[in-house]
């Protein structure tokens, strides 16, 4: 068996049987990102009809697109609006199987509307790494018995390859002393003014009182934090999974104190995907609902 | 899910990893949803944020001098207030190379006149650096003045801060 071959037996366990569980688990990971997707769609569209006056920093497809033409005449509102109508025919499988991709293409039209503004923020990535991953299964693995496994799998073998690639991301970027815990101070001090500038007050927390207070502990948090990057990739192992899952959950808590930065639908989806919840549910049903099975 | 639909997957995982591969290396490695997820990748340079300060109550020749942030001249306007997303405010100063009558006229209408109202708002460059071995200094320089219905550039800046080409 081919390297390769061993990580997708992992990710998409081809010898275990689908069980209720996996079924109900599948479609309530669907409406997860269906919420989000539709929330965000609504979200930035709003935005960009209100606040977006010119392009500072053109993204993804408005480097071909004159993006502020949705500025305004309220169409970054009807292209929220197509997107939850198409991403609810694709959630009910009232459509055809590419469908998925459209709502992708919109999503990824609605993001750089919004974020032409010279913002690059990643907090909705996994939201829309999973859009694609139901796209992408929806086309290729329409089977009810083949796209959830498909789809889960897809996504954990993505996310586990952005955490190590943020990790050499860093290494190439600043070299091995990325951990010096100085730079940690750095973006302390930036961030500060961040929430300085948005609330109008600021104090550090008890974790950037300590990190500022010394050079040895700021760096150990900043290693730990790499580190977990590095080991991303093991999430692809099913038993490894949910340890790995726990440290990047840890590091994202600290990201979220030591930066003021937060990832709530991030660390959501990394519960959902990065434990066996559908063994939590088999041992309470014995049979998928019948609307589950005609929607899976 | 049976073996061969596994080795099929794997496949497909590669073909859309070559595709994630083109559009993040041809596209300073972001192609929404796909990034080599490079934030933080460059670590100890100095940083430019900005923010906004209420100078209403401050006499004409103190708001346009730069100073440090424990001495900072008018208290901050807090953007959430006011609708404003904060990263996108301190990417439009800091990003703008050219501050022609429209990207002024754009500042303005992210503050909204009807917020600014009868004050005067300085929107503010932040600089934040280095120092020896042990303390990072942060330094306020006030860039533009809005009001309701104006924006001034700051006297004690050369022109070449507000226009990167030579004819605007």
């Amino acid at each position: 068996m081919k390297w390769h071959e061993r990580i997708g037996k992992q990710l998409f366990e081809p010898g275990r049987d689908q069980s209720p569980g996996e079924l109900i688990f599948f479609k309530c990971f669907e409406l997860f990102v269906l919420v989000w997707t539709i929330s965000y769609a609504w979200d930035w569209g709003i935005y960009s009809q209100l606040r977006n006056v010119e392009v500072v920093l053109p993204l993804g497809m408005a480097n071909y697109i004159d993006v502020s033409l949705f500025f305004d005449h309220n169409l970054a509102l009807i292209n929220a609006a197509l997107i939850t109508v198409l991403a609810l025919f694709s959630f009910f499988r009232a459509g055809p199987k590419w469908l998925y991709m459209v709502v992708l293409v919109l999503f990824h039209m609605q993001y750089v509307i919004r974020y032409s503004q010279g913002e690059i923020p990643h907090s909705q990535n996994l939201i829309g790494m999973s859009v694609l991953c139901f796209a992408i299964g929806a086309w290729f693995f329409p089977g009810k018995k083949e796209m959830p496994r498909f789809v889960m799998g897809t996504i954990i073998f993505f996310i586990g390859l952005g955490y190590t690639s943020a990790f050499f991301a860093k290494l190439i970027g600043t070299g091995i002393n990325w951990y010096d815990g100085r730079h940690l101070w750095l973006w302390i001090s930036e961030k500060s003014i961040d929430i300085l500038s948005r609330e109008g007050v600021y104090n550090p927390n008890f974790l950037q009182q300590i990190a500022l207070g010394s050079t040895a502990a700021a760096s150990v948090i900043l290693l730990i934090g790499w580190f977990t990057e590095l080991i991303g990739f093991t999430m692809w192992w099913k038993k490894l999974r949910p340890y790995t899952t726990t440290l990047i959950i840890g590091m994202h808590f600290g990201i979220t104190l030591t930066m003021n930065i937060r990832f709530d639908a991030f660390v959501m989806q990394l519960i959902l995907v990065g434990y066996p919840w559908y063994r939590l549910i088999d041992r309470y049903i014995v049979s998928a609902p019948v609307l589950i099975k005609r929607w899976v | 899910m049976n073996l061969p639909e596994s080795r099929r997957g794997m496949k497909i995982i590669g073909i859309t990893l070559l595709i994630y591969a083109m559009l993040v290396a041809s596209h300073e490695g972001e192609f929404w949803p796909f990034s080599i997820y490079p934030m933080f990748s460059q670590a100890g340079n100095p940083w430019t944020r900005a923010m906004v300060m209420d100078v209403t109550d401050l006499p004409d020749e103190e708001i346009w001098q730069s100073h440090s942030l424990d001495s900072k001249t008018g208290p901050p306007v807090a953007l959430r207030e006011i609708g404003v997303d904060q990263i996108d405010y301190s990417n439009f100063i800091s990003k703008t190379e050219n501050w022609t009558d429209s990207r002024r006229n754009a500042l303005r209408t992210m503050f909204g006149p009807e917020n600014i109202g009868e004050a005067r708002w300085m929107a503010a460059k932040v600089h934040g650096r280095m120092i020896g071995e042990d303390s990072v200094a942060i330094q306020i320089q006030p860039f533009l003045l809005v009001t309701a219905d104006s924006v001034y550039m700051n006297p004690l800046l050369d022109e070449s801060d507000y226009f990167l080409e030579e004819n605007p």
